[in-house]
């Protein structure tokens, strides 16, 4: 807090840090001041314990969900000895094994194929191609506002109606549907970054818009698209509130409901945290391991378009 | 250029007029608008305005699900007044969003700001941002195991020589409890966002301050924060968002989960929609359920509306 006293505590031999002409000097007196300030050093002691402690959140997570259900309680904190995948065959038992298959199908078909429906549209509102562009934009923009509890009640009717409630296909839909306005609203920022020379260029050689938009501008946009994709994907894969309200049978449940329920069946069994665990592992090693993968391209994509 | 930005100039004259400057690759272009923007247009419709529109609709109405419906008014605006178990989640949403949004932003500018100049950010921010793409139930879980009364926390709270510790996980903790789960894991996010922006601050403007003998708190209110002030307000908006549609935390908060849904002082807006249409075991009243809906609706609108009132301020230039 006092960075100017080293420097005037002896005029004589002045310490390293005064800045001396020719030296880089205001970063090493920033230097310097991270270094004396008390509150930075104790900032930065607590984010990283933080940090610590999350990361040993997780590991312990991933460890405990090897390691018997009763010697969990007992001792907490020791590792398993020895390994044991009970708790995996178990939770495969009670359903998680077909809801994993269930969640990955939905969830990347319905991400691939929001993208697939997204992409043509965000580059045409990028491109202004009409004059209803502006407001058209701005109406997938206010669906980003929309609380899925408002759209719950009413998307229950409608896949009522066409006797989609309960199946898959209809939640697929719904995943595909309320992807919209976030998906739109992420590539019609990408596609404004990209030049449009290229496009110009095509046209002159004589292709056709259709053709420049298939050939010249998905090609450029591949990595918006991924990225889109991905997003969608991480969604879909945690989405709760629709899943549980509209699918039934255990045949159709997602990662998240049969979590839900072994949850549940724990009130009246005795508490199965060895299971437990291993639920909660397969439904966040995925995206662990996408994100261990993928982590600065998810995390741009899902702060950038803000911040413009 | 000119060939194909003429679609985009046009706008305020006579349509007429426009068009027959239009050259034909123009026009072929613009052909390709509808066909580009209607599949998505249409799920927008199915998905989003259809739903929302009948939403309102059935919020005038009394209706079981079956049975035709009836003209009910405002009734179910008035149902939803005096029914306690919405005042309480309507309260608790709202909580979420003040004191939530608040200790988020507070703790998300501190860590910005510490960041800034620290080794190894780049890991930090990985690491915290990480819960924004996990399932919120997966922590609801895991303080049930921390804070159950057998749990990790009162173990070491006992070898601590702590004999007698709160009731987590009892009606009069549960719900701070519950917001202090959502600080620890929303923060992350946040701090992504707003480092992006502190990140674009250009560093000399920091150097003259301190040439100055401006202080870190200086530093940050007269230099990051009106730099950042778009992107503040940007993230007030998204949090009113998120955390009015908070559901998955709450439903397994503490490690159980029931039909007839958690305990009444954690209820959120989503999930006093999701208990009262599909869990609860009387007759749902589909009227009052949208009205609910539509009040969470109102609220988000609201906030979003005054954040940016509020917030408004000339754009700074640097």
């Amino acid at each position: 807090m006092t960075p100017m006293t080293p420097a005037t505590a002896d005029p004589a031999t002045p310490p390293a840090h005064v800045p001396q002409p020719g030296q880089a000097a205001p970063r090493r007196s920033r230097a310097e001041r991270a270094r004396v300030s008390p509150v930075r050093t104790v900032g930065i002691g607590l984010i990283w314990l933080f940090v610590a402690l999350s990361l040993g959140l997780l590991v312990w997570m991933l460890l405990t969900s090897l390691r018997d259900s009763r010697a969990i309680f007992a001792e907490p904190w020791s590792l398993p000895d020895p390994f044991k995948l009970s708790n995996y065959t178990t939770a495969f038992d009670s359903g998680f094994g077909r809801a994993a298959f269930n969640s990955v199908l939905v969830s990347g078909s319905a991400a691939l194929v929001s993208v697939v429906l997204a992409a043509p549209a965000a580059y045409a509102l990028s491109r202004r191609l009409n004059r209803l562009a502006g407001p058209l934009t701005m109406l997938f923009v206010l669906g980003l506002g929309v609380p899925g509890q408002v759209l719950l009640i009413p998307v229950f009717f409608m896949l009522t109606e066409v006797d989609l409630v309960d199946s898959l296909p209809g939640l697929f839909l719904v995943y595909v549907g309320i992807a919209m306005p976030f998906t739109v609203f992420l590539l019609t920022g990408f596609f404004r970054g990209l030049p449009g020379e290229l496009e110009e260029a095509a046209a002159l050689d004589g292709a056709s818009p259709a053709r420049t938009f298939w050939q010249i501008v998905l090609p450029l946009a591949r990595s918006g698209l991924i990225t889109a994709f991905i997003l969608q994907l991480i969604n879909n894969w945690n989405e709760t509130l629709f899943a549980l309200s509209l699918m039934q049978s255990n045949d159709n449940f997602t990662l998240p409901l049969v979590l839900a329920r072994f949850i549940g069946e724990q009130q009246y069994k005795g508490a199965d945290w060895g299971g437990m665990f291993a639920g909660l592992c397969l439904i966040v090693a995925p995206m662990l391991i996408m994100y261990g993968w993928l982590s600065r391209r998810i995390i741009t994509g899902m702060t950038l378009g803000i911040g413009k | 250029m000119a060939v194909l930005t003429a679609g985009r100039r046009e706008g305020g004259g006579p349509p007429a007029l426009s068009r027959n400057r239009e050259t034909p690759l123009a026009i072929k272009r613009r052909r390709l608008f509808w066909p580009f923007v209607a599949p998505s247009l249409a799920f927008l419709a199915l998905f989003y305005i259809g739903p929302l529109l009948f939403g309102i609709w059935t919020s005038f109405h009394r209706w079981d699900g079956f049975s035709a419906m009836e003209w009910n008014g405002l009734g179910s605006y008035r149902a939803l007044i005096d029914d306690p178990f919405f005042r309480t989640s309507m309260l608790n949403t709202f909580k979420i969003l003040v004191f939530v949004g608040l200790a988020v932003f507070v703790l998300a500018f501190a860590l910005t700001m510490v960041l800034r100049e620290m080794a190894g950010k780049k890991f930090v921010r990985a690491v915290i941002f990480f819960p924004h793409i996990v399932n919120a139930m997966v922590f609801g879980v895991l303080a049930g195991f921390l804070f159950n009364p057998g749990g990790l926390v009162n173990s070491a709270l006992s070898a601590m020589g702590v004999q007698d510790p709160p009731k987590w996980l009892g009606s009069d903790n549960i719900f701070p409890l519950i917001m202090a789960t959502m600080v620890c894991t929303s923060t992350g996010f946040y701090v992504a966002i707003i480092m992006a922006a502190v990140d674009n601050i250009p560093t000399y403007l920091y150097e003259d301050a301190e040439l100055a003998g401006a202080g870190a708190f200086r530093k940050f209110w007269h230099i990051t924060l009106p730099l950042s002030w778009d992107v503040v307000t940007v993230c007030a908006v998204l949090w009113t968002i998120s955390s009015v549609k908070v559901f998955e935390l709450v439903l397994v908060f503490g490690g159980t989960f029931t039909t007839n849904g958690p305990p009444i002082e954690t209820w959120t807006s989503a999930l006093y929609i999701y208990r009262n249409a599909f869990a609860g075991s009387d007759i749902p009243q589909f009227g009052v359920v949208c009205a609910a809906g539509i009040t969470s609706l109102v609220l988000v609108a609201v906030f979003t509306v005054v954040l940016r009132r509020l917030m408004r301020r000339d754009p700074v230039e640097y």
